[in-house]
């Protein structure tokens, strides 16, 4: 886009604006729909955190101000090993699917084969299967080959999911980085794996790192692939949840809905911060929704 | 670097997606094609009476109506998505980053915690029946649950973010001067909106549709939290062959012809996504 082609606009605009706004430029049914979308959108997770401080077992009046839900929640020693499993499984998963999904994000990108088009697009096919296909493939897997389930069956599945997502989201980035800064390494004498080590990643590193908060989000809100693959014990929390609600409401879920929205919450806080702390000026927030380099 | 080098890079991962991703779905086939023995395992054969039974007037429905639920959730995304995305774009200004962060906020609370959360509020005791009763807008409570909106709604309500944020960044990425030279060549806002703004973010809008329509297909939270039997859909019937039935070769039948449903969409969004993958591959 050329800076002449945009000028015109610039000034035409305050002229624009004295005029009497039209109807075209404040339209009130819009902010309508979009404020109505976002009641709909908050008006569950208010009632959620709200709850998970009431000091009576009701979800519909809420009498005072307790914490009793989150004592019961973290009194309980089951569960909060599934806490714990559940950081456990997000956490491996996030390493593991971050450096395969890189790794395969840079052969895709780089290597002009045709398998790496083909892979790319074979890869696209984990993010649009139901989670309830992915479940139960990976569930007779591992029926048949006589592996009994536990966490190790949970993060198996979790990282194949996650590789996806990551790949996506590095590929994002490669394909806006141009290959001179490599070939400039390289004529300067590095070899192949230290252009790789120092100049690729470092260049790409906002996006894994946007790439690894996305995994560990996900997989640590999973209930659909845990469900098919966990074992008896410890289990991780959202089937924990799950297990709870078909033995009717408690108090005690909206303590442990609103304790994972902390947990994720710190995690994604410490994903965008990390990179203004270490002096960079792109958060991973900004990466993966695509305002990278702007 | 050659390509031979960076060929490399592919190998791990190609083959954690083929031990995991390729053969467990081939195994699945297999078993879909076998039977329950009475060891309570499963003998392989090439049996295709789960697929017959699958088809059967008795689950056919069942099928029909978790596409007919997809399809009303993705066209209530879009419809609903669709003025959110372009009010942020295009009336966000600084705040726009924090809007879209809004968007995504609820879905850091657990889907099974959120769409129980929907129970509580729409249930005959609830707070939004309270608020009716009282009100005197009706006499006694209304039966939100239970309901195909109940279920369909619990889909948008899982599944909106999907629409909106590709939505959005088409419309992001669209220069907001084509806009004003529609004005400026006289267009009304409709006009303009129709011929400038729709066909430019058209992809985004593709894209949402898929993401939100193939997820909301297999999807068996919802009809299990907001629904009944009434409107159970195929995920709750696969759900049961494995926990309940323990009918696993049916369980995969139905996975594999949900699987067969909706490869047709992918295919679609393989293509868009190839061909966005070659536009920017020339830019």
């Amino acid at each position: 886009m050329s800076v002449a082609a945009e000028r015109p606009v610039e000034v035409a605009r305050p002229a624009a604006r004295r005029r009497e706004p039209r109807r075209f430029d404040r339209p009130r049914a819009l902010w309508a729909v979009t404020g109505l979308v976002y009641a709909f959108l908050f008006a569950p997770i208010l009632i959620v955190i709200l709850f998970s401080f009431n000091a009576q077992r009701s979800l519909q009046t809420f009498d005072g101000f307790s914490l009793r839900w989150y004592r019961d929640f973290l009194g309980d020693e089951s569960l909060r090993a599934s806490l714990f499993t559940s950081i456990e499984i997000a956490a491996i998963t996030t390493v593991v699917a971050t450096v395969l999904g890189t790794a395969l994000a840079l052969g895709m990108t780089r290597s002009r084969s045709r398998a790496g088009r083909a892979s790319g697009l074979v890869l696209l096919i984990p993010l649009v299967t139901p989670e309830i296909v992915a479940g139960v493939s990976a569930f007779v897997l591992f029926a048949q080959i006589g592996v009994a389930l536990s966490v190790t069956t949970i993060v198996l599945a979790h990282i194949t999911f996650s590789i996806s997502y990551v790949c996506v989201v590095v590929r994002g980035r490669l394909a806006s980085m141009g290959t001179e800064i490599e070939e400039a390494a390289l004529d300067l004498g590095a070899t192949r794996w230290q252009a790789v080590r120092l100049v690729t990643l470092p260049a790409l590193w906002p996006a894994v790192l946007a790439a690894a908060m996305l995994v560990f989000v996900l997989s640590f809100d999973d209930f659909v692939l845990s469900f098919f693959t966990t074992g008896e014990d410890p289990q991780p929390l959202p089937v924990r949840i799950y297990s709870a609600l078909r033995f009717g409401i408690s108090p005690t879920i909206n303590a442990i809905g609103t304790l994972m929205l902390v947990v994720s919450a710190a995690f994604i806080a410490l994903a965008v911060l990390l990179p203004r702390l270490l002096g960079r000026n792109e958060s991973g927030l900004a990466t993966l929704t695509g305002r990278s380099g702007q | 670097m050659t390509s031979a080098f960076w060929q490399r890079f592919l190998y791990p991962g190609a083959l954690w997606l083929l031990l995991f991703f390729v053969v467990p779905f081939g195994i699945a086939v297999l078993i879909s094609l076998g039977a329950n023995n009475e060891f309570g395992g499963v003998t392989y054969g090439r049996n295709p009476s789960n697929y017959a039974d699958a088809l059967d007037p008795l689950f056919a429905p069942v099928l029909l109506r978790s596409l007919g639920y997809a399809a009303a959730t993705a066209a209530l995304c879009l419809l609903l998505g669709y003025p959110v995305a372009y009010c942020i774009a295009r009336f966000g200004g600084r705040r726009r980053n924090l809007l879209i962060a809004a968007i995504l906020a609820p879905f850091l609370i657990n889907y099974l915690v959120r769409t129980y959360a929907w129970v509580a509020l729409l249930s005959d005791e609830g707070l939004v029946n309270r608020v009716i009763v009282d009100s005197g807008v009706a006499g006694r409570p209304v039966g939100f649950l239970n309901t195909p909106w109940a279920v369909i709604g619990g889909l948008v309500y899982g599944y909106l973010g999907f629409m909106i944020l590709p939505i959005y960044a088409s419309l992001e990425r669209m220069d907001s001067a084509l806009i004003e030279a529609g004005k400026d060549l006289y267009g009304s806002p409709r006009q303009t909106f129709w011929h400038v703004t729709w066909p430019q973010t058209l992809p985004g809008v593709l894209a949402g549709t898929v993401l939100v329509f193939l997820p909301a297909v297999g999807d068996f939270v919802s009809a299990q939290l907001l629904g009944g039997p009434d409107t159970y859909m195929v995920g709750n019937l696969i759900q049961q062959q494995y926990f309940g039935a323990e009918n696993w070769p049916f369980g995969a039948a139905l996975t594999i012809v949900l699987m067969a449903f909706l490869a047709v969409f992918m295919l679609f969004y393989l293509r868009g996504a190839s061909s966005s993958a070659r536009r920017e591959a020339l830019v």
